[in-house]
Formats: C-alpha cells, structure tokens, sequence
C-alpha cells in the first residue's frame, strides 16, 4: 500500500508513523541511525514542548526530543 | 601480581557511574582526557590477588566522532586496546544499547556485557534471559550487574576473573550484507597495506567507518600516500551506490539494529499491554503545556536560594578561619623563623588572603554542584533542556544553555565550565560570552553596601534591578552576538534523549559534585594566587609606602581615574577598587574600605590566643555553621514561612558614610552598573580561555570593558540631563 508522505513535524501528538526517508546528512545522520531513527521504524510523537518546539518522541521504546526543524526533514508515512 | 585493565563502555544514562563507584569505591583518580576537555576517571579494585584496573569511558550512543565524548570512547577502545572492555547495558532499553554492542563487536575488542537497570525492566513487565542474550551475541559473556543490588556485583568480579585466567573469546560478529561485506574485505586489504595506519587502527573496523562515511576518519587518507586507499574506497563506493543508491550508510546501521532486534528477540520477553510508566506520569506534570516553565524557574530558585542559603554560614567560617587563627599562627611561625617583615606581608596580605578569598566560594560551589548532580542523576535536567530550548533559540543559544547561565548567579567559573554539555561548539561559546552578565554572588556585597549608603529607603530594589539590568544585556549581547560574530553558525540541533527519571545515586551525586569544587580550587586557586601576590606588590613597591595612593597601585589607579569621569566617578579610589575588582568583585568593597576607612579593620587584639582557643574555636565554629545551614536548609524547603528571622540590623559604618560624600546616587548607579557589566574576575577570563581558546577570552574582555563603561556613562549623563544627581 502506497501511503501519503509527510514531514515529522506535521505528525499529531499521540500519533504514530513509520520513517520513510531521512533527508538530514553528515554526523547528525549517523547519530539518529544510532539513536534507531532508520527507515522502517515506527515513532509516536509524545508530546510537544511548552513553548511549542521541540518534541517528544518515542522510539524503540525510549523518549527523544528533537527540534520541528530537524523533525520536518524526516518523511514520514502516519499510521492510522 | 597480574593487573587486568577494564574499560567501562555505555550509552548515556545506563548508570554507568553508578557501577563504576560500586565497583572502584574510594579507590579513584579522575582528571582529563589528555588534550581534551573531557573528564577521566579511573579506579582500582582487587579480586581474590587480581588487581583489576577501570576506566570510565564518557558515555556514548556510537562510536562514531559525533562528540569529543565519543571519539574519547572510540579512541581508547580501538587504539588503546584494554584487556576487555565491559559494555554496561540498560535492560529496560536493550535494542538501543545494543547498537553500540555491535559496533564494540566490529573493533574486535575482547568484550562482556554488564546489564544494569534489571530492575527498572522488572517493572516495566520485561524479563532479560542472560543466557540467551549471550548466544545471541555470539557468545559475549553477559552478566547482571544493577549496582544497587550488591549481588550483581559479585557475578560482575567473579567474571572479571574468569576472564584474566583465560575465558573462552566470542565469535566474530556476523557479516554484513555480501556486497557491503566484499567492499570491507578489499579496502581492509589496502589498508593493511599501509603501516601507519594499521599500527592503530583494526584494518577491517577502519573500512567499515570509512564507508560510512565517518568525517574524521576521512581526513586520514587526506595524506598523500594513502592515495590508494582513498582510491579504493571510491571504487567501492561506486560499486555499492547501484545497490543501495546514498544509502549504504544506513544498510550498515540497518545490518547493526538487525542483529540488536534478533538478539531482543530472543532473549527478552515483552510484557502483555504496555505499562503506563511512573516517568511518563511525571512528565505530565514537569513538561505539562501550561506548568512546564513556571516549575522549571521555580526549581532554580529553589536551587538559587539553597546556594545562598545554605552556604553563607560555612562561608563566614572560612572567612573567620583564614583572616584569624590561620593568619595568627603564621605570624606567630615566621616570627619564630625570624623572617624579615616583607615575607611575613607577603605571606599573611599576599597568600593567606589570596587563598582565603578563593577558599571563601567552595561551600555554595559544593552546594550549587550537588544540586545539579541531583536533578541531573534524576533525570530532570534533560527535561529542563527541552522546555526552555524555545526560549533560548531567540538569543541564538540551546536548550542546554540554561544551566550554565542558571550556574553563572552562583559563581561565574563553574559556570564556564559547565557550558562543555553543549556539544554544538558555537552555542557553547555564546553560551561562555553572556556568562559574565550574570550577576554572581561575589557581586551582591557591592550592591548591599552601596544601596545602604545611598538609597537606605530603597535598597532592596536597587539590588533587584542590578540582576535584572544584568540579564537584560545579557539578552541584548546574545540577540547581537548571534546576528554578527555567529551569525550563520547556527546552534546546533536539539537531539536529546529523556532518560526515564529515577532515584538519584548519592555516592555517584557527590562524587560529581566533589570533582567539580575540585577542579575549581585547582583552577582558580592558582591564577588567583599569582594575582594576589601581584597585586600586593603593586600597593607595596616602591618599598616602604605608607599612603596607598603614592604606591605603584596608587599611581596606575590615578592614572586610569580621568577614564571614569564622564560615568560620574572619576576618583582614584574608585578607579583603584574597580582595579582591584578584576581580581574578584567582593574586593571592591574591601578596597574601599580600606582607603576610606583609614584601615580601621585591622586594628586586630593583641595575640594571646593559644593553639588549643584556635583550634577549639575553629571547631565550634564549624558546629555552629552547620547548624545555622540546617536552619536556613529548612527554611528555604519551607517558601513564605519564616521559621528562624534573621537577628539585628546592619550598623552604620564609617564606610557607608564615606560613600555618601564621595559618590551622589546617580553616581553610585553608575558604579554599580559598571561592577554588575565589568569583567567578572580573573578565573572566568582564565576558565573562558581554557574552554573556548584566548581569542574569544580577549573579545570576552574587550565586551566586559567596553559595555560597562557606555551603560555608566550613558546613564550617568542621560541622568544628568534629565536634572538628577
């Protein structure tokens, strides 16, 4: 099944997603590999800071935040 | 007898130091890496006649060089080579940690795996099977070791002496795919080809990284005669782009996290329905839309207050305890020695107040540094980083910035220092730049005796606006600063994990705290005690001087005083007190004691103390200070209710009276403008130069020159125009 893509930052809180591509490059790139943001994986966003950025997301089972403009690099296909 | 050398490898957050402590005790010796600004500690321990050495690596995700922490990690594993390496893993997080598990694995590095937080996993509903989790791995020795559980222990030591008398090594870690494992085969042939780098380097974990594309390893085939290499690994490259296109960095990391999940897969057994975590409940509270910041500013106050509080009485201890018994006895030892008067001055007026004046910031440092350990080892620091990330990103800097501005009312030196948690290195020396306007606690004495002299009705507010004018710049610099020096430079991105929160180590809290009052008294003390020395000098050469104002001091001070008159306090000894301010900010107060006051202060009794009356008082004095701390502790725990009231008011002295005829108010703001903006002293000039190199010291300076001197003068002219003082 062929599904919208959209950016992670547009995903709602409590909403669950699955990386399609991870349009960042350079050290940050492999630090998200290591952090088990690949392709494939599924991811929740949480929560969402008081002010409105960074965000919450849960990834194999642990929290990470990451800010909306690093967020709004990462496609995404929402899970229903 | 055989000493086994153990490095401590782990993500962050896995209670890696609390093992490390478990394991070392007492026996431990922390520094810094060499060269690098990143902290070392190691420790000692016997095991039925085997003495094992451990070294606590910094934490990291990978070993990749994505921070000075983690190429500190990656170094030492592959260049160093351990005897083993013990990779402490978190079992209630296992698929992650396991990440670094397999990149371990690819060095060839002897390793065990030492699984903490067994605990934290039993209460999620998880439940790890060591055995099958070690033949997941290919046979790495896997064994419990939740350092709270002194059990865990003891299977962690018995291992280590399996190992030293001969353990059976693990398999190699299974290839990767066939084309990314044919292209690791032939670059790890070319670079075995070249000594220097296979001296250091495992040839087959070097290709790896270079396929992935790691920056800093690139730069080694920048050298002319690796040109073959750097050769192969474009053909390589090219061959594997038709298979995986710009990818084939994420089908290594893909081949890693396929072997971690196997592993989990086998070895752990998942709970039913998800539990509702005792942290996700917190998190509603602490990062609650609403609550989230007025909880964070209301824990450093909390924080802010218990420094100042709880501090204050040892503070005065040490203070009565340099300025009397311990000057007292070492003028009793040099009389006894017959030295002449000047060493005897150079001693008591030079080095004992010098190091009294250092000595005097431990105990709010020691109590600001637990503080932070505390809310660090508890996990809320990370959380405070991500709810004031927003607010920060305006001035240019990081969520992270918080606590080293936070840290800066306390004391502008640690603060410095703790600016190394932000990895992204322009944030971390903007971050460094606005330190200086945090008004540190060193600043306040000034504010107290200038607003009692000159505004006695309204003291209070004018020590309020000084804190606040001072965060004012401090925005206004960061607002600039980020448009101009680093602009364009960015801040770095926010990826940060939010550890669940937990029950805070205490051995583990003090001895972060304890390191870090260390290092201060190392630092500082040094370069205070130079200028100390220095300082007395100048107030006593040409030898012999008897009025302050014809000693070389006296000289530079009339000379720099015309520089201070369109600020409104262009006089000798105002110039003279900001001099010696340079040295520490409570100084200014002190000299100008001392010029107005004739030196009344040290019209000290005749000595007939005892060695036994110093001790004893030096004793009691302790007591007494404690007590008074707990007091104050349960006071500030208490917010509104006063339990002990504070006794007397402060007298009128002569100095308060001097102040009144040589300074008019719009003056003395002014002044107080000037001490709040000017170079905070010489250990944070010393400390930024250490942290970000002596170019952005020298623009730290120049800014704290320059800045106080256009606010004073702007103020005091506007003021004068507008018709006061």
């Amino acid at each position: 099944m062929r599904c919208t893509q959209v950016p992670l930052s547009d995903i709602a809180v409590g909403q669950s997603a699955v990386i399609v591509t991870l349009g960042i490059t350079g050290p940050l790139r492999r630090r998200l590999f290591a952090l088990g943001m690949l392709t494939g994986e599924t991811i929740t966003v949480r929560r969402v800071a008081p002010l409105g950025d960074p965000l919450e997301l849960e990834v194999k089972g642990y929290r990470l935040s990451l800010r909306k403009a690093e967020a709004g690099r990462i496609l995404v296909a929402p899970r229903a | 007898m055989p000493t086994l050398r153990v490095a401590l490898a782990g993500n962050p957050n896995v209670g890696k130091s609390t093992l490390f402590n478990a394991l070392t005790g007492a026996r431990q010796h922390v520094g810094n890496w060499p060269g690098k600004t990143v902290m070392q500690a190691s420790g000692t321990f016997q095991v039925d006649g085997l003495t094992v050495e451990v070294i606590d690596l910094p934490g990291a995700y990978s070993l990749s060089s994505f921070s000075p922490e983690e190429a500190v990690a990656r170094d030492y594993i592959v260049c160093e080579q351990p005897d083993l390496v013990v990779d402490v893993v978190d079992a209630a997080n296992l698929e992650r940690n396991l990440y670094l598990t397999t990149q371990i694995r690819e060095t060839g590095a002897p390793l065990l795996l030492a699984l903490t937080m067994t605990d934290l996993a039993t209460q999620r509903g998880l439940c790890v099977d060591c055995h099958a989790l070690s033949d997941a791995l290919g046979g790495v020795p896997v064994v419990p070791a939740t350092a709270q559980q002194n059990g865990g222990l003891a299977a962690l030591r018995t291992a280590f002496q399996r190992w030293a008398t001969g353990e059976t090594r693990a398999e190699a870690p299974p290839p990767f795919d066939p084309p990314i494992e044919d292209a690791i085969t032939t670059l790890a042939a070319a670079i075995a080809t070249q000594p220097d780098l296979a001296r250091r380097y495992p040839p087959r974990w070097l290709a790896i990284q270079l396929l992935e594309g790691d920056e800093e390893l690139l730069g080694l085939l920048a050298a002319a005669d690796h040109a073959p290499i750097a050769a192969a690994l474009a053909a390589s490259r090219d061959r594997l782009r038709q298979t995986y296109g710009d990818d084939i960095d994420l089908a290594i990391a893909e081949a890693r996290y396929r072997q971690a999940r196997a592993a989990v897969a086998r070895a752990v057994r998942q709970p039913a329905t998800p539990v509702v975590t005792f942290s996700e409940r917190v998190d509603r509270v602490v990062t609650h839309r609403i609550l989230g910041i007025p909880i964070f500013l209301a824990l450093m106050y909390l924080v802010f207050n218990l420094v100042q509080n709880v501090s204050a009485p040892y503070l005065d201890w040490i203070d009565g305890l340099f300025s009397g018994p311990l000057t007292r006895r070492a003028v009793a030892l040099l009389a006894l020695l017959h030295a002449p008067a000047w060493i005897t001055a150079l001693t008591v007026d030079g080095v004992i107040a010098g190091v009294g004046s250092v000595l005097v910031f431990v105990p709010g440092l020691l109590v600001l540094y637990l503080a932070l350990a505390l809310l660090e080892d508890s996990g809320y620091l990370a959380r405070a980083a991500f709810v004031m990330d927003r607010a920060l990103g305006a001035l240019g800097l990081h969520g992270k910035s918080f606590i080293p501005l936070i840290l800066g009312f306390g004391c502008n030196v640690p603060a410095v220092y703790a600016t190394r948690t932000i990895e992204n290195r322009s944030a971390r020396v903007l971050t460094g730049m606005l330190i200086p306007f945090m008004s540190c606690s060193a600043r306040l004495p000034v504010y107290v005796v200038f607003g009692m002299a000159l505004f006695p009705q309204n003291a209070d507010l004018v020590i309020w606006a000084m804190y606040l004018v001072g965060i004012v710049v401090a925005a206004a610099a960061g607002l600039v600063l980020s448009r101009t020096v680093f602009a364009g430079a960015g801040r770095g991105a926010f990826v940060l994990e939010l550890p669940p929160y937990r029950l805070p180590s205490l051995p583990t809290v003090w001895r972060q705290a304890w390191q870090h009052t260390a290092g201060f008294i190392r630092k500082a003390g040094t370069v205070i005690l130079a200028v100390s020395v220095a300082l007395w000098l100048l107030l006593n050469l040409p030898w012999g001087v008897s009025d302050p104002r014809d000693s070389a001091f006296g000289r530079v001070s009339s000379t720099l005083a015309p520089l201070f008159a369109p600020a409104g306090f262009g006089t000798w000894q105002a110039a003279g007190a900001l001099v010696t301010g340079v040295m520490a900010k409570e100084v200014v107060v002190s000299t100008l004691a001392q010029i107005y006051a004739g030196q009344a202060d040290e019209a000290e009794s005749a000595d007939t103390t005892t060695v036994g009356d110093d001790l004893a008082g030096v004793a009691g004095g302790f007591g007494l200070a404690t007590v008074e701390a707990g007091k104050r502790l349960l006071d500030t725990l208490t917010p509104g209710v006063t339990l002990f009231p504070e006794e007397g008011e402060p007298e009128e002295t002569v100095l308060s009276q001097a102040l009144r005829m040589a300074f008019t108010p719009l003056a003395g703001i002014a002044f107080l403008l000037f001490v709040l903006l000017y170079v905070p002293c010489v250990a944070t000039i010393g400390a930024q130069a250490q942290e970000f190199g002596w170019r952005w010291a020298s623009l730290s300076l120049v800014m704290t020159l320059v800045l106080p001197w256009t606010v004073a003068t702007l103020v005091y002219q506007a003021g004068r125009l507008l018709g006061a003082g």
